[in-house]
C-alpha cells in the first residue's frame, strides 16, 4: 500500500523558496495571498491494510521525514 | 527495392546517426563489409566530433606537451606534471557548453561532476576547482535563468562534494547569446607513494568491473548532441540532459581512490561522454587487448531500455575499472563500506575484438580500433593567419575610441560606468556562493587574481589561474592564442610563482566555416608558440566546436588554465605573495612593462568601434618578462601587484585600492592614446617605500639589455584615486568600492 | 591526554580538515565511523565536522542524526563529554535534538561563503579558551538560525546562546550563530574554526577551539 506524505514548512516559520515563488508569480501578475513550498514523499509499504499503514508512515515521518520545530506534515492513502 | 530507395534509407540512417557519407564509405572499408544494428549508434558516438576530434586532431598533435616533468599528457583521463618530493598533480579542463544552455544547473553540474572523475580516475584526490563562464548580453533573452543556473549548479555541485572552487573567470559578449560557455578545472594532487592511474586495460581473463549510480536513459546521444550546432535553441533536444548527485560522487571519490591505494585495482576509466561505449572501447584499444562484455549485466534504474541505450546512456557517476579476479571481492568490500555496488559485467580478452552481449547472445564483435584510432581525420580547409586590425601608426586618430575618452570630464564617470558594468564589475556574487575553502588549504580565494592552495607536506604554494580572453580574440585570433598563456602566466608570476603547465578548452564555432578553422588554426599557433617560448607544456584539454546556434558562431574562445609552483610556507614566519590590492599608504608604485601591442581593447568594443591596435607580440620577450615579473614579485619589498588587463591602467589601479587606500599617480595615457586603451603587456607593483631602492637595484640587474622599461607611477594614498598632471581628475576610493561591488544578481 | 573523536558520515567533507587542527594543536584525533558505536571513556570530546553529510538530502543533517554512531555520541554527552559539531555537524546536533532550534535554508536562498565577525555570548564549559570576539570563515546554505519565539529569550536567558554575527550573512534568528545545550557541554557551531588555524588561512581564531579541548 501506498502513502503519500506532504510535508509542508510551518505557518509561523518563513518560508524563504514559498517567498521567493511568491514574489515572482506576483511580478508576473498573478495574484496570489500566499505560497507556501514543501516536499511530498510517497512511501511504498508492505502493509495490505489502511491503518496499518497510516501508522507505519506516521512512525517513519516521526523517525525522520518531517521536523515538528519548523515542519507539520499530512498522510494520505493512495490508490 | 530500387537503387534509388536504397540510398535515400542510407541517407536516413546517415543522418539519424549524423555520419556523413565519405565516414560510411570509411566504416564498411574499416569493416570489410556494412555497419549492421548497434554497430552503427556504436560510429555514430564514437565518430563524432566530441570524442574523435577528427576535425582537430591533425592539429592537436602539434602541440607542445613534453617536459621531463609530464608524466602523463594526452590520451588519458588528464595530464600529470611531477612537482617533486614526491608530490605530483593531474589538472584538465573540459567544456559543458550545450548541456548548460539547454539546463543550466544540471549542466553546469555534471560538468563540474564529469571534469573530477577525470581527475580522480587518475589517482588523484581533487583539491581545487576553477570555472570559466562566458555569457551573453544579461538581458538577452533567458540569459539572467542561465547565469542564474549555471552558477548555482557549479556551487550545488563542488560545494556538496567538498572540492574548493578557488579561481575562475566570467565573461559577456553578445556573441554567447544562445551559446554560452560553462569550462570547468579541477586539478588532483597525489601524495608520496600514491599510484598514478592509467585507463589501459591489461590482463587477459581481469574482470570489468561497473562501479557506482545505476544506468538510466539520461544522455543518451549525448555526444553526438554535443558535435552539432544548436538548430532551435535546444528545447527539443532536452529529454537528453543528465542529472548529477554530488553526494554519489563523494561516495565514489572515497571508494576509487581506497581501492586505487590498496592496489587492487588495474586500470580506470570515468564512464563520460558516450558512457560506456566510450570508456569499454577506448580503454581495450588503448590496452590493445579485446573485452567481453555482458550488457544484460550493466545494473539499470530503468528495466525497459534496450542495449543500444545501455551503450549510450550517460548517467552520471559511474566508472569502469579493470580488477583482477582474485581482488574483486576485497574491491566490492571496500565498496560497500561507501554504500557503492561492483558489479562484474564482463572479462578482459586477448582481443582484438570487443564483444557485446545481450542474454549470453553475442550482438556485436568489433575491433576496437576502428572506433578509435582510425576514426576519421579532417584536414577541415583554413588560410594563413594575416595580422587582423592593425593601423600602422599610433598616431593616426583612426586608433580607437577617441571621442569621449580622451581626457574630458567625462572620464572619472566613465571609469565608475565600467566599474558598475557587468563587463568590469566584481564577480564577488558569483564566486560566494561557492565553498572556497573546504580542505582547509586555501591561501588566496577568489578575491585574488590567483588562487593558491598549499600543499599539506612540502608546504609548497600552487597558484592557479585560467586565462583566455575572448576579447583580446576578437581582436586577432594569434595574438588571442597566445594571450591565452601569457596573461594567465604573467598573473602567476605577478604572485612569484613559476609557470609549470597548461590545460585548454577550445570553444569554437562551426569547423566546416574555413573562417572559423582558419581562427582555430591561427589560436592554436600562438597558444602553442607561447607555451614552448615560455616552457609550460600543455598537458590536457578539450575541444568543442558546433558553437554555433542558427548560423551565428560564437568568439572563438581558448580558454586556459595554468598552473604555478611557489615557495613553500613552513611557519608563521613565511613569506606570502602579494596582494592584489594595496596594503600600505606611501608604498611606491611602478609600472613594469614590455610595451609590444597596444589596442583599443574592451573599451573599445564597449562604445562600438572597430578595433584597431598597433604592433605584435613577440612570445621569445614576453617569456623573458614573465621571467623577470616572477623575480621582481618575489621580493620581499613587493607588498600589491596586478597584472594590467581589460581597460587599461586606470582600471587596474581601481580594483587595487580599497575602500580606505587609494592611490595619487602621475600617469596620463601617451598622446593619442585614450584612457581605457590596453598594453600587452604591463604590471603594477607597490613596493615598500623603505626597500624601494634595493628593490629597483633587482630591475635593473633583471632587465639589463631586455626590452623592458619601469616607471614610477606615484604612490597608495588615503581615500581617493587621483591622476595628476595636465589633466587632473580625482574618484573617492569609497565610490570606487561602490560601483565595482554593486551587486547584479539576477532573480530570473 | 585521550583522544579526541572526529565523526565520519557518508558525505562528510570537512573531516580531514578538522582532523588535521586537531592535530594541528598537539592533541589526538580519532576517526569514528558512522555505522559504528564507541565507549564515551575512551575520548576527551567528539567533533561533528561539517559538509553535506547525506548530500543534505531531506533536510540538512536529517539523515546523519538517525546513524548508529549518535546512539554513542548521545551517551557521552550525557556524560558531560565536550561535543562539538560545526555546521553540517551543528546541523545535525540539532537534528537529533541534543541542540534546541533548526537550521533552514539561508534567507537568500544562495549558498554563501566568506568571512564573518563573530560576538561570544554565552560561555560553553569545553570552550572557555575562547575570545570574546573572533573571525571565521563561512560555508554553507541551510544557516538560518530558528527556534520558536518563546525559546529565544529562554536561550538568551540561560546564557545558551553561544556566537552571534555581528552582520547577519543569512537570515538567522536574532543573528544566532552558535548555541549551547543546558549543561553546556554540547556545543553548534555554523562557522568554521578548522579554516582558521593558520595565517595563511587568512586568520588564527579557530585555533583556540581546539586548544581549549586540552584544558
Amino acid at each position: 500500500m501506498k502513502v503519500g506524505v506532504k510535508i509542508l514548512p510551518k505557518n509561523e516559520v518563513l518560508d524563504s523558496q514559498g517567498r521567493a515563488v511568491e514574489n515572482t508569480l506576483q511580478h508576473h501578475g498573478h495574484k496570489l495571498s500566499g505560497c507556501r513550498m514543501g516536499r511530498y514523499v510517497v512511501l511504498d509499504l508492505n502493509e495490505t491494510e489502511k491503518s496499518r499503514a497510516l501508522a507505519r508512515a506516521t512512525e517513519i515521518c516521526e523517525f525522520v521525514l518531517y521536523n515538528p520545530l519548523s515542519e507539520t506534515y499530512e498522510l494520505e492513502v493512495l490508490p | 527495392m530500387s537503387k534509388n530507395n536504397e540510398s535515400k534509407n542510407l541517407d536516413e540512417k546517415l543522418k539519424h546517426y549524423r555520419l556523413s557519407r565519405e565516414e560510411y564509405e570509411r566504416m564498411t572499408s574499416l569493416l570489410g563489409r556494412a555497419p549492421q544494428g548497434v554497430e552503427w549508434a556504436l560510429f555514430s558516438a564514437l565518430w563524432s566530433e566530441h570524442c574523435s576530434y577528427k576535425s582537430s586532431r591533425v592539429h592537436l598533435k602539434n602541440l607542445f606537451s613534453q617536459s621531463p616533468h609530464v608524466l602523463v599528457s594526452f590520451g588519458e583521463n588528464a595530464g600529470v606534471f611531477d612537482l617533486g618530493q614526491g608530490e605530483r598533480i593531474a589538472f584538465k579542463m573540459e567544456s559543458h557548453n550545450h548541456p548548460s544552455f539547454i539546463e543550466p544547473y544540471e549542466g553546469a553540474a555534471t560538468g563540474v561532476g564529469g571534469i573530477l572523475r577525470d581527475i580522480f580516475a587518475m589517482g588523484a584526490r581533487p583539491i581545487a576547482l576553477a570555472n570559466y563562464l562566458a555569457f551573453g548580453d544579461v538581458d538577452a533573452n533567458r540569459m539572467s535563468t542561465l547565469i542564474d543556473g549555471v552558477v548555482r549548479g557549479i556551487g550545488g555541485y563542488g560545494n556538496c562534494v567538498g572540492v574548493p572552487t578557488i579561481t575562475g573567470q566570467t565573461e559577456f559578449h553578445r556573441s554567447y547569446n544562445k551559446n554560452i560557455l560553462v569550462n570547468a578545472l579541477a586539478l588532483g594532487l597525489f601524495r608520496e607513494g600514491e599510484p598514478v592511474m592509467s585507463a589501459r586495460a591489461n590482463g587477459v581473463g581481469n574482470l570489468i568491473v561497473y562501479v557506482g549510480a545505476k544506468t538510466g536513459k539520461d544522455g543518451v546521444h549525448g555526444a553526438s548532441m554535443a558535435s552539432e550546432s544548436f538548430d532551435t535553441g535546444g528545447e527539443s533536444k532536452k529529454p537528453t540532459i543528465q542529472k548529477g548527485d554530488p553526494f554519489y560522487e563523494k561516495l565514489l571519490i572515497e571508494g576509487c581512490l581506497e581501492v586505487m591505494r590498496a592496489g587492487i585495482v588495474e586500470a580506470v576509466q570515468d564512464m563520460g561522454a558516450a558512457g560506456l561505449t566510450s570508456s569499454s572501447f577506448e580503454m581495450a584499444a588503448r590496452g590493445d587487448v579485446g573485452f567481453k562484455l555482458d550488457l544484460d549485466k550493466v545494473p539499470l534504474r530503468d528495466s525497459t531500455m534496450t542495449p543500444e541505450e545501455i551503450l549510450l546512456s550517460e548517467s552520471q557517476e559511474r566508472m569502469l575499472l579493470i580488477v583482477r579476479p582474485e581482488n574483486f571481492e576485497k574491491l566490492k568490500a571496500v565498496f560497500s563500506r561507501w554504500n557503492l555496488d561492483a558489479e562484474p559485467i564482463g572479462a578482459v580478452t586477448k582481443g582484438p575484438h570487443v564483444e557485446l552481449f545481450w542474454h549470453g547472445e553475442l550482438m556485436c564483435r568489433i575491433d576496437p580500433k576502428i572506433l578509435t584510432y582510425q576514426a576519421p581525420r579532417h584536414e577541415r580547409p583554413f588560410d594563413k593567419w594575416l595580422p587582423r586590425h592593425r593601423v600602422l601608426n599610433i598616431q593616426e586618430p583612426s586608433f580607437g575610441p577617441d571621442r569621449g575618452d580622451r581626457f574630458d570630464q567625462q572620464t572619472p564617470n566613465e571609469l565608475l560606468n565600467i566599474l558598475t558594468s557587468p563587463l568590469g564589475s566584481s564577480r564577488a556574487w558569483i564566486y560566494r556562493q561557492y565553498d572556497q575553502r573546504v580542505g582547509a588549504k586555501t591561501i588566496f580565494d577568489c578575491d585574488e587574481s590567483v588562487g593558491v592552495v598549499r600543499l599539506p607536506d612540502s608546504g609548497r604554494q600552487l597558484g592557479l589561474v585560467l586565462g583566455g580572453r575572448p576579447h583580446v580574440m576578437r581582436f586577432d585570433a594569434y595574438v588571442g592564442g597566445m594571450d591565452s598563456v601569457a596573461y594567465p602566466a604573467l598573473e602567476l608570476a605577478a604572485k612569484g610563482f613559476r609557470p609549470l603547465a597548461v590545460t585548454d578548452c577550445l570553444n569554437f564555432g562551426n569547423p566546416e566555416n574555413r573562417e572559423i578553422m582558419t581562427e582555430f588554426v591561427a589560436s592554436l599557433d600562438g597558444m602553442n608558440e607561447l607555451a614552448r617560448a615560455s616552457s609550460t607544456p600543455i598537458i590536457s584539454g578539450n575541444v568543442s566546436f558546433y558553437n554555433e546556434t542558427m548560423g551565428e558562431n560564437i568568439t572563438s574562445t581558448v580558454t586556459t588554465g595554468l598552473v604555478g609552483l611557489g615557495d613553500p610556507i613552513l611557519d608563521e614566519s613565511s613569506h606570502l605573495p602579494p596582494r592584489s590590492s594595496f596594503q600600505s599608504v606611501r608604498d611606491e608604485l611602478y609600472i613594469v612593462e614590455s610595451a609590444q601591442l597596444i589596442f583599443t581593447g574592451l573599451q573599445g568594443e564597449r562604445r562600438d568601434h572597430s578595433p584597431s591596435g598597433q604592433g605584435d607580440l613577440r612570445a621569445k620577450e614576453v617569456a623573458e618578462f614573465i621571467q623577470v615579473v616572477r623575480h621582481l614579485s618575489l621580493s620581499r619589498a613587493v607588498r600589491s601587484t596586478r597584472v594590467v588587463g581589460k581597460f587599461g591602467l586606470p582600471y587596474a589601479l581601481a580594483r587595487m585600492c580599497t575602500a580606505q587606500l587609494g592611490a595619487r599617480v602621475q600617469w596620463q595615457p601617451p598622446s593619442k592614446q585614450n584612457w581605457f586603451s590596453e598594453t600587452l603587456y604591463q604590471v603594477v607593483f607597490a613596493v615598500d617605500s623603505d626597500r624601494s631602492f634595493e628593490w629597483r637595484e633587482l630591475f635593473n640587474k633583471l632587465a639589463a639589455n631586455l626590452n623592458i622599461n619601469i616607471v614610477r607611477l606615484g604612490e597608495v594614498s588615503d581615500g581617493s584615486l587621483a591622476f595628476e598632471g595636465e589633466n587632473r581628475w580625482s574618484v573617492p576610493t569609497v565610490k570606487l568600492r561602490q560601483a565595482y561591488e554593486t551587486p547584479w544578481e539576477f532573480v530570473p | 591526554m585521550k583522544p579526541v573523536g572526529v565523526v565520519r558520515f557518508l558525505g562528510t567533507n570537512c573531516d580531514q580538515d578538522v582532523f588535521d587542527a586537531v592535530a594541528a594543536v598537539g592533541l589526538k584525533p580519532k576517526w569514528l565511523w558512522y555505522q559504528d558505536q564507541f565507549d564515551r571513556r575512551d575520548l576527551a570530546a567528539v567533533i561533528l565536522p561539517g559538509g553535506f553529510s547525506y548530500g543534505d538530502y531531506l533536510r540538512s543533517g536529517a539523515l546523519a542524526a538517525r546513524a548508529p554512531v549518535m546512539k554513542s555520541i548521545l551517551d557521552a554527552a550525557n556524560h558531560g563529554t565536550p561535543v562539538l559539531g560545526i555546521c553540517n555537524g551543528f546541523q545535525i546536533l540539532c537534528e537529533a535534538h541534543l541542540l534546541p532550534g533548526v537550521l533552514l535554508k539561508n534567507d537568500s536562498l544562495r549558498f554563501r561563503d566568506g568571512w564573518v565577525k563573530l560576538r561570544r555570548v554565552g560561555e560553553a564549559s569545553a570552550f572557555c579558551n575562547v575570545k570574546e570576539s573572533v573571525h571565521l570563515p563561512i560555508a554553507h546554505g541551510d544557516g538560518r538560525y530558528y527556534v520558536e519565539e518563546d525559546q529565544v529569550k529562554q536561550l538568551f536567558d540561560d546564557g545558551r546562546v553561544w556566537w552571534r554575527y555581528e552582520q547577519n550573512p543569512n537570515g538567522s534568528l536574532d543573528s544566532i550563530a552558535g548555541v549551547l545545550n543546558d549543561k553546556k557541554n554540547i556545543a553548534g557551531l555554523m562557522p568554521h574554526p578548522e579554516r582558521a588555524m593558520f595565517s595563511y588561512m587568512g586568520g588564527t581564531d579557530g585555533r583556540d577551539f581546539f586548544t581549549s579541548l586540552a584544558l
